[in-house]
């Protein structure tokens, strides 16, 4: 490759092509300037009064609109556009959401509420019943009946148990039941299910108790508010009795005197508790889905932000120089620029957090910046230095030049004014691409490390429950797909509105 | 390579179900086989790990030893009630000075040679010789030298056994030993025939076709990663009480949805549920069940030199702000797991009775504000402050809503950061080997029946140990136990030994695991135990039409 640019041979090829046409002409202008009169008067019948002066007419000359500008212009354009402008209220939504959204909506995002584990989004105020903490749990023993029955009774033979009751009030604290011993049984098992019992199917096993003399039993595995169905079966050895008592117990919601003290320094036992609002639900240990998604929505857009920005950055520099001085240089930093496209980006990611001394448990935000930034700074450098090579062989850079301007004056004048449509356009696409990148990392847990959220590590958090409670992935789902979507769309929009050249056919 | 593999592979038992959850796994388990070509009398089961390591003398995990549970067969087996009854060998006498084991007759490997007394000595010398590397040597420590042969102070032919002929093993003990029935039925005692062991070199036990079978079934098919398939073996001495043609285990996956399904479908006929799973398992209206597998879980603290846990102070304010109740109830979430409060669990046996019953321990109550003082005291100590505690864990969704768990109580009640290191299985294994870590979330499932094999686990001198926790009166303890066959002065010393370790918090115990599972009606009698391999699907039975 030869060390002048292809451009500038292109446009001296272009002023200097059709040599027979140049000829030509300068054969016509010899003859005019001979006897030019003469020549204009065979030609089109002009005469000489044509070349007087006129009078200076006044009111004819100004504008008939107010001179519109290149921004202007654009977005002029861009308010045509209804699907961009759309997306460009999403955007402005989304920073208010990030920004002013925690102020309004306090709830801390680390907060765990163990009481409303993956609880469904909704919009009613929920109020709790605070109780006293019931007294220590002693298990009953009916007296008079022995621990191990000595008289063999079939487990098919062994009745129901009969007077299975609630000791106390249920709540979703507690649950204690009581029945009265089986003749000849050696144990219980006690089942709790969601659903009416069925013969073999009485639900999760509670517990099982060994002693035909153990009569009741407290639950407190995980109680949810609403009606439960309570099985208890008498043991043999072991084996069960096809006989069971049930027993449908309605939870209600309620809260132990030290909780809501957390909540209400003022409670009261007995006393109903309004419990914060949870409108989007709440995860697998109880936080609120809706103040982390805003927590989240800090690091993805934060990354989605300054990581294109930042490359873009290092771009128009790079692709600036190289652009702008051609020949070697420019050679050079093309072909590392070609490397850099070459890296993997993941293997590169691991390397960096490696590399960056990211201990156990510690935060991939920082490396993961870098890493996005070392390695997407060559598309804005591409884009930047064709523009460069283009534009500084154009008339009017020439002509300013050829007027003594300099170098840094023609960059900062003339080069970047224009390109910069063309950059901005490449930073609308590269920021959802960042947020998709980050939210991607996370999720395969490679960003953010608890007890910080990111959309993407929510997804990966809320994907393992996705059959059973769906919100806690949906929710950040959808804000990832709206914002890249939204940003995909705005970009759309300014490219169209900012380099009319490259306008979509639509 | 192979040595390298086995010792990262090293682990407790119980933790052999936390796995990687890589969402490439997920599609990659998803595209497996669908084998229709399966006999009548096919049990079909999914596992969440491959086996690392088939070897018997070197495997050291859940996975590995339920495989070799059901291929290969040691002098004894487990019975129901976790007494040894006979396997390889048909009967057996013991007193403290040893025990010899006669040996069945019709007993076989799986290409017709007889299993002999040699075959057991061989094993046994190669798991104790120092270039074995086996983790779990120190199981075979009761016979005689075999310690110091496993430290190379003494050749492998010294160890206290031999071949009074072809079917009697005569083993003499280094100590009286109480306890050694119960080792003999356990992984690291099954034989290996040394003429085909040389024949296949560093090969032995990496594919199907590399091994020896004396079990009930024989591996047939070993597709890495992805699939294995165990057939009824004829040679087998009890073959005619095995009414199972084939183990089919046509999955390997460590995600629960994809197991969860697969049992729906009817693709596989056992099924261990998660948390998150319970509500779907009961509206689909499975049988639901539960099994205490008799793992004990705990916070294992590091006390390598420079670590803050450490300081005792530190620890006993961790210990006094852990709320064993809600920790079971709301983060475990799986009826019929107890709040861990020891290190030898509630189901062991005793001397006459309940180990627990006679050996109550309590830990103090909960107690805020006594552990506020406590951290205080602490990181002055510490020279001013606590840098931020790594908490290495697995990267289940269940250990990281644990983790999760505790890095708000930490930081709400202590004032302290945790970084929450999750890691794949292997992975964590190794930095607990290496030491990087202050807190992990570990556990450790039984060997045998006896409460040794929770409490020599602290001993200075056993591999599992990862904290590296060392107390010469624990050690004497140990060692006092191990040494006689008197049950009481045994208990006692354990008793005694393990409210040292508990007291001085060398580890937190969290948890007794529980299991909920469900089965297709047509599988009958699979086994759920506590020792040995688990489920167990020898005389299990597939009866159609249910």
């Amino acid at each position: 490759m030869s060390t002048t640019s292809p451009t500038l041979s292109n446009a001296t090829h272009s002023s200097n092509s059709n040599p027979g046409g140049s000829s030509m002409n300068s054969s016509v202008n010899r003859s005019f300037f001979d006897n030019p009169k003469q020549v204009l008067e065979s030609l089109h019948g002009i005469t000489s009064d044509d070349f007087d002066l006129l009078a200076q007419e006044t009111g004819k000359v100004g504008l008939s609109r107010p001179s519109l500008s290149y921004w202007k212009d654009a977005w002029r354009r861009l308010k045509k556009n209804r699907q961009a402008i759309f997306s460009l209220y999403i955007v402005v939504g989304l920073v208010l959401f990030t920004l002013v959204g925690p102020s309004i909506w306090t709830t801390p995002p680390s907060l765990q509420t163990l009481g409303r584990v993956s609880e469904a989004p909704s919009l009613s105020i929920k109020t709790v019943r605070v109780l006293a903490e019931l007294p220590a749990w002693q298990p009953t023993l009916a007296e008079g009946v022995p621990a191990r029955p000595t008289a063999p009774v079939p487990a098919q033979d062994l009745k129901a148990p009969s007077q299975l009751k609630l000791m106390t009030e249920a709540s979703t604290l507690a649950v204690r039941l009581s029945w009265d011993a089986v003749p000849g049984a050696t144990g219980y098992r006690v089942y709790r299910g969601n659903y009416a019992p069925m013969q073999g199917s009485l639900g999760l096993p509670i517990a099982t108790l060994d002693g035909g003399n153990i009569v009741s039993i407290q639950d407190t595995f995980n109680l949810v508010p609403g009606s439960q169905h309570y099985g208890v079966v008498a043991l043999r050895d072991d084996e069960e009795s096809p006989n069971f008592a049930s027993l449908e117990v309605i939870l209600p919601e309620a809260m132990s005197l030290p909780e809501a003290l957390k909540i209400d320094p003022k409670a009261q036992a007995g006393q109903s508790l309004e419990m914060p609002l949870r409108p989007l639900g709440s995860d697998y240990l109880g936080r609120d889905l809706l103040a982390r998604l805003m927590s989240g929505a800090r690091v993805s857009l934060f990354i989605g932000f300054v990581a294109p920005f930042l490359s873009i950055l290092i771009g128009i520099l790079v692709g600036g120089i190289s652009g702008y001085f051609g020949g070697k240089t420019d050679a050079w930093i093309m072909r590392f620029t070609d490397f850099v496209l070459a890296l993997p980006f993941l293997l590169f990611m691991i390397l960096f957090k490696v590399a960056f001394g990211a201990g156990p448990g510690e935060d991939g935000i920082g490396p993961m910046l870098l890493a996005m930034v070392a390695l997407s700074w060559t598309g804005p450098a591409r884009l930047t230095r064709g523009q460069v090579l283009q534009l500084r062989e154009s008339e009017f850079v020439q002509a300013s030049r050829l007027l003594g301007a300099k170098p840094m004056y023609l960059i900062i004048r003339h080069l970047l004014p224009n390109t910069l449509g063309v950059i901005l356009v490449s930073l609308t696409f590269a920021i959802p691409s960042a947020i998709f990148t980050e939210a991607f990392l996370s999720f395969i847990g490679m960003g953010v490390v608890p007890p910080t959220p990111s959309w993407g590590s929510m997804c990966n958090d809320g994907i393992q429950t996705f059959l059973t409670h769906p919100h806690e992935f949906i929710f950040p789902a959808l804000l990832i797909s709206i914002t890249v979507l939204a940003f995909n769309l705005l970009g759309d929009g300014l490219r169209d509105a900012l380099d009319p050249k490259m306008r979509s056919v639509s | 390579m192979r040595s390298a593999s086995a010792k990262s592979a090293r682990l407790t038992r119980a933790a052999g179900l936390a796995l990687a959850l890589f969402p490439a796994l997920i599609f990659a388990s998803l595209t497996g086989c669908t084998k229709n070509s399966d006999p009548a009398n096919t049990v079909r089961f999914a596992l969440t790990t491959e086996p690392p390591n088939l070897n018997s003398m070197q495997a050291t995990d859940q996975s590995s030893f339920f495989v070799l549970g059901h291929v290969m067969e040691g002098l004894t087996r487990n019975g129901p009630d976790g007494a040894p009854v006979p396997g390889v060998a048909e009967k057996w006498e013991m007193n403290d000075a040893g025990a010899t084991f006669y040996l069945r007759k019709n007993a076989k490997w799986s290409d017709g040679k007889p299993v002999t007394a040699n075959d057991f000595i061989f094993a046994w010398r190669n798991v104790l010789d120092p270039k074995t590397a086996s983790e779990y040597a120190f199981i075979l420590y009761p016979v005689k030298n075999a310690e110091a042969i496993n430290k190379g102070k003494l050749p492998v032919s010294d160890l206290g056994v031999a071949a009074v002929d072809d079917y009697t093993l005569k083993v003499t003990f280094e100590k009286p030993c109480g306890y050694f029935m119960a080792l003999t039925s356990f992984a690291t005692y099954f034989p290996v025939r040394e003429d085909f062991f040389r024949q296949k070199g560093d090969k032995y036990a990496a594919e199907a076709a590399d091994m020896l079978y004396n079990g009930a079934f024989k591996l047939t098919s070993w597709v890495h990663g992805a699939s294995l398939t165990f057939d009824k073996n004829a040679d087998y001495w009890n073959s005619s009480a095995v009414k199972l043609d084939r183990i089919s285990i046509p999955y390997i996956t460590p995600d629960n949805t994809a197991r969860f399904n697969f049992f729906k479908e009817k693709k596989t006929d056992i099924l261990d549920l998660a948390k998150d799973d319970l509500p779907r398992a009961q509206s689909e209206n499975f049988r639901l069940m539960n099994h205490a597998d008799g793992s004990v879980w705990f916070m294992e603290f590091n006390f390598r030199e420079g670590k803050p846990t450490r300081n005792k102070n530190l620890r006993k304010a961790i210990q006094l702000i852990f709320d064993t109740e809600e920790y079971v109830n709301k983060v475990v979430g799986i009826p019929g797991t107890k709040p861990g409060k020891t290190l030898i669990p509630s189901w062991v046996r005793g001397v006459q009775d309940n180990f627990r019953r006679e050996f109550p321990y309590a830990p103090p109550a909960r107690n805020l504000v006594e552990a506020k003082k406590l951290v205080e005291l602490a990181k002055k100590e510490l020279g001013g402050s606590i840098p931020p505690l790594v908490w290495l864990t697995g990267d289940t969704p269940a250990s990281a809503r644990e983790a999760e768990y505790f890095q708000s109580q930490f930081k709400e009640h202590l004032g302290l950061e945790l970084r929450i290191d999750k890691q794949i299985f292997k992975q964590r294994l190794a930095l607990m080997s290496s030491g990087q870590f202050d807190i992990v979330s570990a556990g450790w499932g039984p060997d045998f029946a006896d409460p040794m094999t929770f409490a020599e686990l602290m001993t200075s001198w056993n591999e599992n140990n990862r904290g590296k926790w060392t107390n010469d009166q624990y050690d004497a303890l140990i060692r006092k136990a191990q040494s006689t066959s008197d049950q009481k002065i045994r208990m006692a010393a354990m008793a005694d030994a393990e409210k040292i370790a508990l007291d001085e918090l060398a580890v937190l115990p969290t948890n007794e695991r529980s299991v909920i599972w469900t089965h297709h009606e047509r599988l009958q009698g699979v086994g759920r135990s506590i020792i040995g391999m688990d489920p167990d699907f020898t005389y299990a039975s597939i009866v159609e039409g249910k």
